[in-house]
């Protein structure tokens, strides 16, 4: 299991920020400081923020997941540690290589959002491309192609034109040429989309496979169960700024606290007043489940239990699912945002 | 290494693409109407054929360029298929210079094709001897192709498909009255000529690469012309991928 929590990621602090041309001590496969990306309307002349600055670490080895709604800023994360996009300020290292030169790429494998591919070309043709360019030798870069054509479940397809693979198909040809070369860190946008649930089990057993081999994975979804059951960590961005960053483990157990105590048989005591809100009671076929919504509360509780002759058969702690963690961190950011907005609205009319 | 794996997918996508296909057949096409023409011609069929078939090369080539090369770099941006070359260890340029090679290969294997089924067309006329005068006009026609190819490149890593054919056409043309646009600018006072001159010094001086005159009559030119036109096409395809290539390095994918 690689090393998750040592590694630091925190929202940017201006003036802590280390000069431009600065080599920050190695050791992350992906590392950002200050790393911002804003667009210019030619033709009304605003600015829009696509991403703020961004102080983001991500351990070798570690599987790093990116959450956040349409528009959060994830692929122009993506985009810009991929060389796809040129940063307006700040700075990114690729296993300690500056993201601005190209041989940082050489240990990337890249899966674009609803990746677009040659139609004219067949998987083989595709994957011996893209493996060349990413350095392997020709003698190499055929069977590596048949490989991995075969690992994500093409195998027969060999010589079908790429116009006739379904979406499904083209995405997982999409992951197959993000690996054909063996790449040390793989960033992928949105992996999962398209896929139905035996392409996502795939994938996902293909991600964890990567994280055995030693590889670093930095992914965005959607799909919060999937990024909850494969991540090491997560960072939410909302609005182009990175909201959180920790693990999937501290996320939801700061989020959940509540204790499900499981009796035998129907329950005929009266909850005491004390934990009159706190403990809820439900009868089930054969037993009575009690719902703790403060776990600090579960010795006292406990003890009421075995005072009152109650039959405990299970205490089982509950973790908030990453959903949740996520759809509240959502909400706190469009409430600060819209109390940012009635605030600046009344300054103006202040000032008026 | 890295451009001619993107030449060599530039040139299967030419040559899989039903548009150049189209071109071939056209090509034979033209050779086909030179010899339901020849009697019209009073005597001067060989030079009639050799004239429109060397015309017909151009012609043709130059559509492949306007209907293939003017999108060659826009048309991966709009489709996103750029994504999955320039996330490689892949420079910019680089994929410029594949892109501009492998379509250029594809220029030359179809010219090669209609000048050979020229000159064979010639050779059953009974002139066998054409075949130095046809060759050296397919080449300098190759060179020409080379040179618009690297033009339509350039607009290409700037602008939109219809544009860029739009410009590369410009371009064309005023490369082939760059001479008249010399002379014309001569009738103009003051900074109205200098426009025009200097207009005539950006366009490619393409009439170097045109000896239909001369071939048509079996005539061969000298290895000095052969040589200056290479340089020259060189020198111009250059400058145009480098301004292509410091477009494209500035470009935002997003």
């Amino acid at each position: 299991m690689p090393s998750v929590v040592s590694s630091v990621a925190s929202r940017t602090v201006a003036g802590q920020r280390p000069p431009d041309g600065a080599r920050p001590a190695s050791g992350a496969a992906i590392r950002t400081r200050g790393l911002a990306k804003s667009y210019r309307d030619n033709w009304t002349l605003r600015v829009k923020v696509g991403l703020s600055p961004l102080d983001l670490d991500v351990e070798r080895g570690e599987i790093f997941g990116l959450l956040g709604p349409n528009g959060a800023g994830k692929t122009t994360t993506l985009k810009l540690l991929t060389g796809l996009l040129k940063p307006t300020q700040g700075r990114a290292w690729l296993m300690d290589v500056p993201a601005e030169d190209v041989r940082s790429r050489c240990a990337l494998g890249f899966l674009p959002e609803q990746p677009y591919f040659y139609d004219y070309l067949n998987g083989v043709e595709y994957l011996e491309m893209v493996a060349r360019l990413s350095g392997l030798a020709a003698a190499e870069a055929t069977p590596q192609a048949r490989h991995w054509l075969g690992r994500v479940g093409l195998s027969g397809r060999e010589r079908v034109l790429l116009r006739k693979y379904s979406k499904g198909m083209l995405q997982r040809l999409g992951l197959a040429a993000a690996l054909v070369h063996s790449p040390e860190l793989l960033i992928l946008d949105e992996p999962m989309s398209g896929l139905d649930p035996f392409g996502r089990r795939d994938v996902r057993d293909l991600i964890l496979e990567q994280r055995e081999r030693g590889v670093t994975v930095l992914f965005s979804s959607h799909i919060l169960p999937d990024v909850e059951a494969l991540c090491d960590r997560v960072a939410i961005l909302l609005g182009g700024r990175l909201e959180r960053v920790a693990t999937v483990g501290e996320l939801v157990s700061a989020r959940g606290g509540s204790v499900e105590i499981r009796c035998a048989g129907a329950a005929v005591v009266e909850l005491p007043h004390a934990f009159a809100t706190t403990l809820r009671r439900s009868e089930r076929p054969g037993e009575t489940l009690f719902t703790l919504s403060d776990a600090s509360l579960l010795e006292p509780v406990l003890a009421w239990m075995v005072e009152s002759r109650l039959s405990v058969r299970a205490v089982i702690p509950q973790r908030g699912a990453l959903e949740e963690v996520f759809l509240a961190a959502a909400e706190a950011s469009a409430n600060a945002a819209s109390a940012e907005g009635v605030a600046a609205a009344g300054d103006t009319r202040r000032s008026a | 290494m890295s451009a001619l794996v993107v030449a060599r997918n530039t040139y299967r996508e030419a040559i899989r693409d039903r548009v150049l296909l189209g071109i071939v057949i056209a090509g034979f096409a033209v050779l086909a109407l030179t010899q339901v023409l020849r009697p019209l011609a009073l005597g001067e069929g060989l030079r009639l054929t050799i004239d429109l078939g060397l015309s017909s090369i151009a012609f043709l080539g130059l559509l492949v360029v306007l209907l293939v090369g003017a999108g060659l770099v826009s048309k991966e941006i709009d489709r996103r298929t750029i994504y999955n070359l320039l996330s490689r260890p892949l420079p910019r340029w680089v994929y410029l210079v594949g892109k501009w090679a492998g379509l250029s290969t594809a220029l030359w294997v179809v010219a090669a094709a209609l000048g050979f089924a020229l000159w064979a067309l010639v050779a059953l006329l009974g002139h066998p001897g054409y075949a130095g005068s046809i060759a050296e006009a397919v080449y300098l026609e190759g060179l020409e192709l080379t040179l618009v190819t690297a033009v339509a490149v350039f607009f290409s890593s700037l602008s939109t498909p219809v544009l860029s054919a739009l410009y590369t056409a410009g371009v064309f043309l005023g490369g082939q009255w760059c001479d008249d646009l010399r002379m014309i600018a001569g009738h103009f006072p003051g900074a109205f000529a200098r426009v025009l001159e200097g207009a005539a010094d950006v366009m490619p001086n393409l009439t170097l690469f045109n000896m239909r005159t001369l071939a048509s009559s079996g005539a061969t030119t000298s290895a000095l012309h052969l040589a200056l036109a290479t340089l020259y096409a060189l020198l111009y395809c250059g400058c145009a991928l480098a301004l292509g290539a410091a477009a494209l390095e500035s470009r935002d994918f997003k």
